[in-house]
């Protein structure tokens, strides 16, 4: 008989390990909360930096899933975990040989930084409400008509003291600039600002696409947080900032304000994590036994990782992960059970 | 009749050395006092001021009263070493007269009576005093024991945590408590040799008259006596310098309090008085929500105060205070504790750079036409909601408003204040002083609490009403020109430190909020109400053991089982909200959603 690894969560992470498991020959059983899989992915447009469309890498996952007939619960949320199995709110209990955590993330709520108006003035949007703009009708402003000035501010709701956000949520300066050249692209003689801390472009491609943003593209950017944001009667939107470079106090008027939303460690991990006696970084975030050779590891034996779940990462480097946890699984049942 | 014998020298001494101690100490204070202060006292001494200072004195510091309120077996504790020593004295001093005649006898001759009666033969067994002045030690001895019982389970008398004490305050601790357990064996081995005392000591020396073999009692009968006077000495002599210092200091603290000085942002002589008046009680460390939520036990007000008089604060201990005053609303000596550790924050060079505040001249951003002014603040600025809700509600009943800074304005100065750098808060202070008398406005409506509280203590704005928006709010409800429908919305309000204990602003916000709907208080409000953690005030502690002040303000605002957390300050407002896993609105939100055209 096949041994039984629970998997926490159908995002890109729990579909990807489910995966690397089932061609182990471990039978992988996935509990998505959401009634399909798919996770913060689906609603995704395109991906950087190569500007694939989400669905390019998602559809066929979730095919792969379904062809290999893993055992999917949906709309049941785990409340507590065991290196024995899985508790649901029913209260079903699904026992397991080992347990794969791949609940990802939160996105940081923008109504938290009250000051640039999201929920307030109609032409404040996320980069998410963006990316379903794009993916539905088209983006406009709130009276439907064609924006022609637009800032992308960055770090909103991450490095932030003061919401308690100090971590960095890596994948927001190079969606930035993706944003930026979509928007360009679609509205070629508007004024496409960004506004930021400084540009962390880590990833293969990133650091060149930033270039081609500016040289090709004429995005500019401006090193500076927005301070505050105003709605002017016209529903336009006006912003205070500080241009760090040259050292001056900016106003700006603009049609359409992008806040880039990080990513926050899931309000759920606390207690969980408190049940389960796992430990937690000080952001929130599942902690693992170390960054390099345990780095899918959790403090309890038989508790594994996936993806987001212990921190701000890439699709790519989700992927790349998730193989990575079915590994360490597949290692760690044949230590137990086989001796 | 002879009043002296060896033994007394240790007394004497101490006695002499302790009154010219304190005597030099009130005289440099007094001497050293501005100008301001002095004609205060001269302005004020000849009043009714001063009848109501004697009489606070006897509530104070005989009776201790507030302290009683805190917990009775604390406030009999002090009651009974203060009040009960003093009785000591004075029923003493009748004693020695009704025996003695009204006349001039040495202080010792007093002290040490029961003494001076063998060595001169005088027939003092009034059965009436003696059991008088029995009962008074043992008044005094029970509250030495609750002191003892005290040090080994501070928590039965209401105080979780008790102080933690120097060395030197140890010396004069130990001292005063061997005081009158010394009294009463000197005086019941000379009932035990000699006859007479009163119920204690007669009895107890009449048992020892029966165990002790009588070689041994006159042994020991002479240095019972030395023993008693050299703590009593060495008591004197520790307490110009120790904690005790806070008998002699309260008296005249309570006479200047009453005649109006007060502590101000600059460091003066005054603050001597307030500062040595602490008794290091400890009373405030309880209350105290760095201790409470954080563990730090180094900060609070009793060893701010002790740091400061000793010249050993730090500046991370001045500055490492929420500034929430809810040690100042427990204090039984009522000591101006956070205004104190504003002006010792000022320890930095206090010089403004020039430059730095240049873009004062020649800006104005007001905008719009009105007596009523309003001034959302820094913190508002930050909460858009909070001003469009505002504008709402001026819209709504057509008062015409100049806003003093929607499109940006100049700080209140409160924060500079806050951390000791008052030069710079001044500026601040005169450039919005004069924007106000410029646009000739009379009334100034704000919805920042710490505005607020500078507005109404730091600014001289003569003929010019000062409201928080919950007062405006409320007079406009009041006086009919706001309709509001009620709901079955339920809210828990949370009381700003600034506008509860800083300006005493309780009720204003909770009748508004019962004007739309139903109000439920949290486990601590008004005067107990605890800090949201995000005070202005400290620069000490990070953004994280914040949160976690928050968090247990939040968690008893969310067990009233509210809908929703209501709040009347911007700061605690985005404190709340980090933490709250509840919708959290201030007050103007609350009333604007509720608007009946």
């Amino acid at each position: 008989m096949a041994y039984r690894v629970v998997i926490v969560g159908g995002g890109a992470a729990g579909m990807q390990t489910a995966l690397e498991l089932k061609s182990r020959g471990i039978e992988p059983v996935i509990v998505e909360r959401d009634i399909e899989l798919g996770g913060k992915v689906r609603g995704w447009h395109k991906l950087f930096p190569t500007f694939v469309p989400a669905s390019d890498v998602l559809f066929p996952l979730a095919q792969r899933v379904k062809a290999a007939r893993v055992r999917c619960f949906y709309g049941q949320e785990v409340t507590d975990i065991a290196s024995d199995g899985v508790t649901l709110r029913s209260g079903e209990r699904i026992p397991a040989d080992a347990v794969v955590m791949a609940t990802g993330f939160t996105l940081f709520d923008a109504h938290r930084k009250q000051e640039y108006g999201y929920g307030l003035y109609d032409n404040v949007i996320t980069s998410v409400d963006l990316e379903r703009m794009m993916n539905g009708g088209g983006v406009t402003l709130a009276d439907g008509t064609k924006p022609q000035r637009i800032a992308i501010l960055h770090c909103v709701g991450s490095r932030d003291e003061k919401v308690g956000q100090r971590h960095c949520s890596k994948v927001c300066c190079i969606t930035g600039v993706k944003q930026a050249i979509e928007l360009r692209e679609m509205f070629p003689d508007a004024d496409i600002f960004n506004f930021y801390m400084d540009i962390r472009m880590f990833g293969p491609g990133y650091e060149e696409l930033y270039r081609e943003a500016q040289e090709k593209y004429n995005i500019h950017f401006v090193r500076g947080r927005i301070s505050e944001a105003a709605e002017t009667i016209d529903k336009r939107i006006q912003i205070k900032a500080e241009d760090t470079l040259t050292g001056r106090p900016l106003r700006m008027t603009i049609d359409m304000l992008v806040l880039l939303v990080g990513m926050s460690a899931n309000y759920e991990n606390e207690g969980i994590a408190q049940r389960a006696g796992l430990e937690l970084a000080p952001n929130g975030y599942f902690k693992t036994v170390d960054n390099f050779l345990g780095a899918v590891s959790s403090n309890r034996r038989g508790i594994f990782y996936a993806g987001a779940v212990t921190g701000a990462k890439s699709l790519a480097d989700t992927l790349a992960e998730a193989s990575l946890t079915a590994s360490a699984v597949d290692d760690y049942l044949k230590e137990v059970f086989n001796k | 009749m002879t009043f002296f014998a060896p033994f007394t020298i240790p007394f004497i001494a101490g006695a002499l050395f302790m009154f010219a101690a304190i005597f030099l100490k009130w005289l440099w204070w007094t001497v050293k006092l501005p100008k301001v202060d002095r004609r205060l006292i001269l302005h004020n001494f000849f009043t009714r001021n001063t009848l109501v200072a004697v009489w606070e004195v006897v509530r104070e510091s005989l009776l201790h009263i507030r302290i009683f309120r805190v917990n009775p077996l604390l406030g009999y504790m002090h009651m009974s070493l203060a009040f009960g020593w003093f009785l000591l004295i004075v029923v003493g001093w009748i004693e020695t007269s009704v025996y003695l005649g009204w006349e001039m006898i040495p202080i010792q001759g007093h002290i040490f009576f029961k003494y001076f009666t063998q060595v001169n033969n005088i027939d003092a067994h009034s059965a009436l005093l003696e059991n008088l002045m029995d009962g008074l030690l043992l008044l005094v001895l029970s509250g030495v024991a609750l002191a003892w019982f005290k040090r080994m389970a501070s928590r039965a008398m209401g105080m979780r945590r008790a102080t933690k004490h120097a060395l030197y305050d140890r010396i004069a601790l130990s001292a005063l408590w061997f005081v009158f357990p010394a009294r009463l064996v000197a005086e019941s081995l000379t009932a035990a040799i000699y006859g007479g005392g009163g119920f204690l000591t007669g009895s107890l020396g009449s048992w020892l008259g029966g165990v002790v073999p009588t070689e041994m009692l006159a042994l020991i009968y002479e240095p019972s006596w030395w023993f008693y006077s050299s703590v009593l000495g060495l008591f004197f002599v520790a307490l110009p310098f120790s904690r005790y210092m806070h008998i002699f200091t309260e008296i005249p603290l309570i006479f200047l309090r009453r005649w109006q000085l007060r502590p101000t942002l600059e460091r003066k002589s005054y603050d001597n008085f307030e500062v040595e008046a602490c008794s290091r009680c400890g009373i405030c460390i309880d209350p105290c929500q760095l201790q409470a939520d954080l563990g730090i036990h180094d900060t609070q007000s009793v060893y701010y105060l002790r740091d400061r008089r000793y010249n050993m604060l730090s500046l991370k201990v001045a500055n490492n205070c929420l500034m929430c005053g809810r040690c100042e609303a427990v204090c039984p000596v009522g000591i101006n504790l956070t205004t104190l550790r504003i002006n010792s924050r000022a320890m930095r060079r206090n010089i403004p750079h020039e430059g730095r505040y240049g873009y004062l001249t020649n800006i104005d951003r007001s905008s719009g036409v009105g007596k009523v002014g309003y001034f959302a603040g820094c913190m508002t600025s930050l909460l858009p909601a909070v001003q469009r809700s505002m504008m709402q509600i001026f819209n709504a009943v057509g008062e015409d408003v100049w806003y003093a800074d929607k499109d940006g304005g100049v700080c209140c100065g409160r924060p500079l204040m806050l951390s000791g750098e008052t030069d710079a808060a001044r500026k601040m202070v005169a450039y919005n002083t004069d924007l106000f008398r410029r646009y000739e406005i009379t009334t100034l409506v704000t919805s920042c609490p710490i505005c607020l509280r500078s507005f109404r203590d730091n600014y001289r704005l003569d003929g010019i009403e000062v409201l928080h928006h919950s007062e405006y709010i409320e007079r406009l409800i009041t006086e009919g020109r706001l309709r509001v429908a009620a709901g079955a919305e339920v809210y828990s309000y949370h009381d700003p430190c600034e506008l509860g204990r800083g300006l005493k602003i309780y009720d204003s916000p909770r009748r508004v909020i019962e004007a739309v709907g139903t109000l439920r208080e949290a486990e601590h409000n008004r005067r107990d109400a605890l800090c949201c953690g995000g005070s202005l005030a400290n620069t000490v502690i990070d953004d994280g053991k914040q949160q976690r002040i928050a968090r247990r303000m939040t968690a008893e605002l969310e067990a009233t089982g509210c809908d929703t957390i209501v709040t009347s300050c911007p700061l605690c407002q985005k404190s709340i909200a980090r933490t709250a896993t509840r919708p959290t609105l201030d007050i103007a939100e609350v009333i604007a959603q509720r608007i009946v055209s």
